[in-house]
């Protein structure tokens, strides 16, 4: 039995070095690999994790795992987490791989909503965070309702604790699992509506009767109760009582009976309240101390392009993942609260990662493009760029100022250049680590040519 | 039909498709939702438009459609245009069999049937449509596990991708002015011909109009080449 372990760490760890040599990712295929020769890695793993949360849900899950990681490390010296997005087996077994002890205080992982059966049989978590359910990747998952129930049936047998959003009805109904739970939300905000502008469920998940609102934070979250059965959301055990609208994306947290004001967090949006109560939740639930917990959501920052905020030549540019219909509205969104001279880049891919059906780009509310103001030019790049470009067409959005480019290194140049002050990449979830490696590049390599100009100008003087 | 409960994979984009390419025209069009407790009277409909729902949503949708079926199937044979899709398209028909082989009635409108068999039939798809229509090919997306059979004029011949059953190389129904399909995509967007053909087919049925004006379709066909380059054999 041994023997195939240590062989598969070998082989493993051999894939790694093997594919950093040719600059290739090796967030999934090592794992891959070493879960073929050792099949029960990740029960490994998990002997190896004296403590473990598992997040899952829809959207979301990447930046609580990074956060909570974020958070953990001040406090703890060995935690292991699937930080990069790879969220299913291949992913843990990786992230394993690349750091490999024989302990670990917390194991943290992500796990998509597609591997959470059997990433269970493996992995038994102590903590389980559900952070919304939305239509994703319909070619992969199906609908939405089967998805939920797969999650739903395979926690039955589990004694996890489990931290629920209650604002997402298909989340608080887990309710009626009757397990240890904790409930976070958002109360309502400014960015809260009276109408929901994304077809998404609009029914009571327990009696299948109308749920009536009494607003929408995004999506269907919000506060929903049922004519027919009652069902409605579960008290909140954490919550943020107020967004400020100051600009800055700060926040007042109700954490049971205690208050904690101001807390700001680098990263905008209303999904990014719900990431971070949902981050806190989890700490605080654990026994970590508030102010620790507060200080580091406070200085914590994205590096992987999903969420990043870059600025050079006096322009800040935003890279911000966004692949499918409510992320991508919720983005549109906030990119409407920045009054700038701008310019926005879609990146829309069709590989297996992605989703290979593009159509959920009509299910986005793209409307929010003709309130944006000061937008100069629109870019579409990707495999499927004349698919989105076709899709603002019909909004009426003036096709003159659309750009279509199939290469998003070509359309990252031409958008670099644009003589705006903020610039938008959106790209989907394939596009995301090139888009960044390409800004990088360009930076790096613009900055080059300036300090040897400087450099030949002060030679000349 | 039933926006709130049919309306899976952006097939909205079909009614956001119809509504512009008539704004764009000058042609007014009024997007009336029918759904529950918000019941219309049906022969005010020029265009109608079903999509695909959950089996929860559908499920919920078959009782209270049941009660327009006569209504339905006088418009259809008085040469309404309908466009139905993916699980619109199967609700249109006599059942559904399902994996464990139970039926599920449909509407019963057309008598075909749908059975599920193993497998989902899930990818890009192309075909040359049977309707006259220039260019010849329609892009999009299938994702279907149901296997519909029948012996109506197709919409098109399967050039790439699965269609109506995965085995006849056909791919979706067509009845007078009413089109069953499985494309996803949306399907009109990509394919103005065939959007256009709809709302001409609307038009000559209320105005006896016969032909209507062209319009700049750089972008729609460059979204139907794409696809076309991408995955044609």
């Amino acid at each position: 039995m041994k023997i195939r372990y240590f062989l598969s760490v070998i082989i493993g760890k051999l894939i790694i070095i093997f594919l950093k040599l040719f600059k290739r990712s090796a967030t999934a295929l090592p794992g891959k690999i070493s879960l073929k020769i050792c099949p029960y890695l990740l029960e490994v793993i998990n002997d190896r994790c004296e403590n473990k949360l598992i997040i899952t849900g829809t959207n979301g899950k990447t930046t609580t795992n990074n956060l909570i990681h974020h958070i953990l490390t001040s406090s703890y010296d060995f935690v292991l987490s699937n930080l990069k997005g790879a969220n299913m087996p291949q992913g843990i077994a990786s992230a394993f791989l690349k750091d490999i002890k024989k302990k670990y205080n917390w194991g943290i992982f992500e796990v998509d909503e597609g591997s959470f059966s059997e990433v269970l049989q493996h992995i038994h978590p102590d903590y389980i965070i559900i952070t919304n359910f939305f239509r994703d990747q319909l070619d992969r998952y199906g609908e939405i309702e089967s998805t939920v129930s797969i999650v739903y049936e395979s926690i039955k047998p589990l004694d996890s604790t489990l931290i629920l959003n209650a604002d997402d009805p298909l989340v608080a109904n887990f309710k009626s699992l009757k397990k240890n739970s904790v409930y976070y939300g958002v109360v309502e905000n400014y960015f809260s509506n009276q109408h929901q502008n994304v077809i998404e469920t609009r029914f009571c998940p327990s009696c299948n009767d109308n749920l009536n609102y009494e607003y929408f934070n995004y999506g269907q979250i919000g506060k929903f109760g049922c004519e027919g059965c009652g069902f409605d959301n579960p008290p909140y055990n954490y919550s943020i009582i107020r967004i400020k609208g100051n600009g800055k994306n700060c926040f007042d947290i109700k954490a049971k009976e205690e208050i904690f004001e101001n807390v700001c967090f680098k990263y905008e949006g209303i999904y990014n309240a719900y990431n971070c109560c949902a981050a806190l939740t989890f700490c605080l639930e654990i026994g970590m101390i508030s102010d620790v917990v507060i200080e580091r959501i406070e200085n914590f920052e994205y590096h992987l392009g999903r969420m990043e905020i870059i600025e050079f030549d006096q322009k800040i540019l935003k890279i911000t993942l966004a692949k499918n219909p409510i992320g991508l509205t919720e983005v549109l969104k906030n990119i409407s609260y920045d009054n700038k001279k701008k310019s926005i880049l879609f990146i829309l891919n069709d590989n297996p990662a992605d989703g290979r059906d593009v159509s959920w780009i009509w299910d986005a509310n793209f409307e929010t493009l003709n309130v944006i103001k000061n937008l100069e030019s629109i870019y579409c790049s990707g495999r499927r760029a004349e698919d989105m470009a076709l899709r603002i067409k019909y909004t009426n959005f003036p096709t003159h100022l659309i750009n279509v480019d199939d290469s998003p290194k070509d359309a990252i140049m031409s958008i670099i250049n644009e003589n705006v002050d903020s610039i938008y990449l959106l790209p989907t979830y394939t596009a995301v680590f090139q888009t960044r490696d390409i800004v990088f590049d360009y930076i790096k390599n613009s900055h080059h040519y300036l300090d040897l100009s400087k450099f030949i100008k002060n030679f000349f003087s | 039909m039933y926006p709130d409960l049919l309306n899976l994979y952006g097939d909205g984009g079909n009614i956001i498709c119809l509504k512009h390419r008539c704004d764009w025209r000058g042609i007014k069009a009024n997007v009336i939702d029918f759904t529950l407790n918000q019941e219309k009277e049906l022969n005010i409909g020029d265009i109608f438009f079903i999509g695909g729902g959950s089996d929860k949503s559908q499920n919920i949708v078959y009782q209270h459609f049941l009660d327009y079926k006569n209504d339905l199937q006088d418009l259809i044979e008085d040469e309404a245009v309908f466009l139905a899709i993916c699980g619109g398209y199967q609700f249109l028909g006599e059942k559904y069999i399902d994996a464990g082989g139970n039926e599920v009635p449909g509407l019963g409108i057309f008598d075909y049937y749908t059975q599920s068999e193993e497998g989902r039939l899930i990818g890009n798809i192309i075909i040359e449509n049977n309707l006259n229509l220039d260019p010849l090919t329609i892009v999009g997306f299938e994702n279907h596990g149901g296997r519909t059979y029948h012996d109506y004029n197709s919409l098109g011949s399967v050039k790439v991708g699965y269609g109506n059953n995965g085995k006849d190389k056909e791919e979706g129904m067509v009845y007078k002015n009413c089109v069953g399909t499985y494309l996803h995509g949306p399907i009109l967007p990509k394919n103005p011909h065939f959007a256009d053909y709809l709302i001409l087919k609307a038009l000559k049925r209320k105005y006896n109009i016969n032909n209507i004006s062209k319009l700049d379709d750089k972008f729609e066909y460059g979204a139907h080449e794409k696809v076309m380059k991408l995955y044609s054999k």
